[in-house]
């Protein structure tokens, strides 16, 4: 139809891209669309799943999420996991970039701070359950290595990393940081390489020492790829799964719950498929909301920079 | 109703022969192309596990039987099955038997849902309803809800599972103790090995085994009408009365006692038999599906089982049963081949590796430990003293317990508060399955 009509009328010429586009559309609608249509039609049903007659009851789902601790809980712990995810590692991936490429990078060889760079991606190539059982083994009450070498020291009775309600978040945060440092450090490194060297040697001239060029030039110029890791590490925090999963299952008395886990149990272990979705379709929402905001940020940023120039 | 008739008509017309070449004609588009002549075989067993072994021994004789029949046994993984088997079993290309979990979530599911051959004729015309015991007939048998324990025959198992107490022959020498045989008994076992620095049990309180504990002390405070009303609803349970009430205070003060280690709330069923098993615990309260595992690995230290003292009834059930998909070809071989794994050959081989038979005689199995733990599973059979496992009622009441103990073991809740948790998790899945009436 498009191609047809593109000689008669030259304003049609503008949507000469559609075609281009149709693939990427129908794929959309088919894998994300469509599934979010349907969660959202489910979470307003009580249904057990299967081949099961599903009853529609409104809002109903929504009105129990609001009661519901063990939901708002989740949603707290959600916090804990952006800072264990996205604040913590982003400054201490700055700070490991920074010296890698200042310090390690110049007085020894470039070759080392790649080699180190790459160790420290390592947990990021691990796929998580390997890296959750081997954590499970460190962080064993009994036979645990931290609690052994502890108890070697001569602590009568060394915390109960994953079992006890008091530790559980804290050591699922520890194996989350671990796991989470390489990302913004290998993103922050090759934003440094972009930044101008001369801006770096006219701040030397000028007496500037390793910190204040540090906070005067390396902090500003990499920051778009700042906003970049804080946006996807935003996003994966609040949709984390895995760690959970392999670590503690939510446990101990739900003090590592997270809203993901929670929707899983719904849907699979609780078979109450309208409410898990009602959790993922509250989940989806405010990722989106998070994810707006942090955009807000940045585009303003970006034009802030642009006029500042 | 209408589809029973319909389900009947149809296997009448199978048995016949009169719909096998046309069924077989449907077929051949699938995959399988499998016609009268060829019996097809779905399980999930490893060929050296005593299940594998003993079906195997069974197709042998199920060929010599048939030598005009094909068989064919096509391995599936337990996930796979669990997943797909709702939309497997409403095509045209399934299998003739299948090896199924049993329970409301599961097989109950599927036969309410008329995927699966109702088989009451088949089990009072074979007798496999006198070769069961009663509480091994509870998961054989759903309602049309789907709810296990009464209704129609809709899977047959072939093996068992119970939990009792393995126990560390030294350790036990060591403190000159010896098996306890009432509950009063156990705890002065326990005290002594308190008393000497020893946590007698080793537990585990992020899966099963701690829950188990706690259904196992409940039980011991119980008669069947609880299970019946706490595993089929037959009657109201009272959260705050004996036996949860008794049970409950029992594990209670077991843990304000020391019989539990005070760390073991964050620790896996794996942590806690291997614990047993490098003799760092004298006593592993656990089911049978740990047996072959401590057999295999426990050779440095002296070790036995006695049956958890004081009760009369025990967390167990039948194992997973085979069922006959409606949409099967081949029926009448199906029942065949279930009296087969029936027998007393197959269930002497299910007995002697190991497998917990059903309807076995164990004076022949030759193994000394083997064989205590097959008397003491036909002793419990004999006095219809399976009792389940503590989350079977409802969905989701696994993970509500394994909170629950994890609470009790911190010492973060009292017993009164996991109980009322419980309770209403409880109430709200028993309003949840009614509501699909």
């Amino acid at each position: 139809m498009v191609q047809t009509n593109r000689p008669a009328h030259p304003r049609a010429r503008g949507l000469a891209y559609l075609p281009y586009l149709l693939p990427g559309m129908v794929a959309f609608t088919v894998i994300i669309l469509v599934p979010l249509a349907l969660n959202l039609w489910y979470s307003l049903h009580r249904w057990k799943g299967g081949m099961s007659p599903m009853r529609f009851i409104g809002l109903d789902n929504y009105a129990e999420l609001a009661r519901d601790e063990k939901f708002w809980a989740s949603f707290s712990n959600s916090l804990s996991m952006i800072v264990a995810m996205v604040i913590i590692p982003t400054l201490i991936g700055l700070v490991l970039a920074a010296v890698l490429f200042d310090y390690v990078g110049k007085h020894f060889s470039s070759r080392t701070a790649a080699a180190l760079r790459a160790m420290y991606y390592l947990p990021q190539i691990l796929p998580i359950s390997v890296a959750g059982i081997v954590w499970n083994w460190i962080l064993n009450s009994q036979t645990g290595a931290v609690n052994t070498i502890l108890r070697g020291l001569g602590v009568a009775s060394p915390p109960n990393w994953l079992g006890s309600t008091s530790t559980a978040l804290g050591s699922v945060m520890l194996v989350l940081i671990w796991i989470q440092i390489g990302y913004p450090t290998v993103i922050f490194m090759s934003a440094l390489q972009r930044v101008d060297p001369e801006l770096y040697e006219a701040a030397e001239l000028d007496g500037a020492g390793w910190l204040a060029r540090f906070r005067a030039i390396t902090v500003p110029q990499i920051r778009p790829e700042t906003f970049v890791i804080v946006l996807t590490c935003t996003i994966a925090a609040l949709k984390v799964f895995a760690p959970i999963y392999v670590l503690t299952r939510g446990g101990p008395e739900s003090s590592t719950l997270v809203p993901s886990y929670y929707s899983y149990l719904n849907f699979f272990d609780k078979s109450k498929v309208g409410y898990g979705a009602a959790i993922s379709t509250v989940l989806t929402l405010v990722i989106i909301v998070i994810a707006g905001v942090i955009q807000v940020f940045q585009n303003r940023s970006a034009r802030r920079e642009e006029e500042g120039r | 109703m209408k589809r029973r008739n319909f389900n009947a008509l149809l296997a009448a017309a199978a048995a016949t022969g009169l719909l096998g070449p046309s069924l077989a004609g449907c077929g051949s588009s699938g995959s399988s192309g499998a016609g009268a002549d060829t019996f097809t075989i779905w399980d999930y067993e490893s060929d050296d596990s005593a299940m594998g072994q003993a079906w195997a021994r069974a197709i042998e004789i199920f060929k010599e039987q048939h030598p005009e029949v094909t068989v064919r046994i096509e391995e599936q993984t337990f996930e796979q099955l669990q997943k797909n088997a709702k939309i497997v079993l409403t095509g045209d290309d399934v299998p003739d038997i299948m090896e199924y979990n049993k329970g409301n979530s599961t097989s109950g599911q599927l036969a309410s849902q008329g995927l699966l051959e109702p088989l009451t004729e088949q089990a009072t015309e074979r007798g496999w309803d006198t070769k069961l015991a009663a509480s091994l007939q509870t998961t054989a048998r759903y309602t049309e809800d789907g709810l296990m324990g009464d209704g129609d025959w809709y899977g047959v198992p072939n093996y068992g599972e119970y939990v009792f107490v393995y126990y560390n022959q030294d350790l036990f020498d060591a403190q000159g103790l010896t098996v306890p045989t009432t509950l009063k008994e156990f705890e002065a076992v326990c005290d002594a090995f308190v008393a000497a620095g020893q946590i007698p049990l080793a537990e585990a309180g992020s899966e099963y085994p701690m829950g188990q504990l706690w259904y196992q002390l409940v039980l011991a405070h119980a008669d069947r009408s609880f299970v019946n009303a706490y595993q089929l609803f037959e009657d109201d349970v009272d959260w705050s009365a004996d036996p949860i009430k008794a049970g409950t205070e029992k594990l209670v003060d077991w843990i304000s006692k020391g019989y539990v280690a005070a760390d073991s709330a964050g620790l896996t069923a794996e942590d806690a038999g291997t614990a047993f098993i490098n003799g760092s615990y004298p006593m592993f309260v656990s089911g049978s599906w740990w047996f072959g595992r401590i057999v295999a690995d426990m050779t440095q230290a002296n070790w036995d089982q006695f049956l958890f003292p004081g009760t009369e009834l025990f967390p167990g059930s039948s194992g997973n049963l085979w069922v006959v998909p409606t949409n099967a070809k081949n029926k009448e071989l199906a029942y065949d081949f279930i009296d087969i794994t029936l027998s007393d050959e197959v269930q002497a081989i299910l007995g002697e590796k190991g497998g917990l038979p059903v309807a076995a005689d164990p004076s022949t199995i030759a193994d000394d430990k083997t064989r205590t733990m097959t008397e003491n599973f036909a002793q419990i059979n004999e006095a219809d003293g399976l009792a389940f496992y503590p989350d079977w009622p409802v969905p989701g009441f696994y993970d509500q317990i394994t909170s629950a103990m994890q609470s009790l073991i911190n010492g973060t809740k009292s017993g009164e508060a996991v109980l009322a948790e419980l309770q209403a998790a409880y109430e709200e899945g028993k309003a949840d399955m009614d509501i699909e009436d």
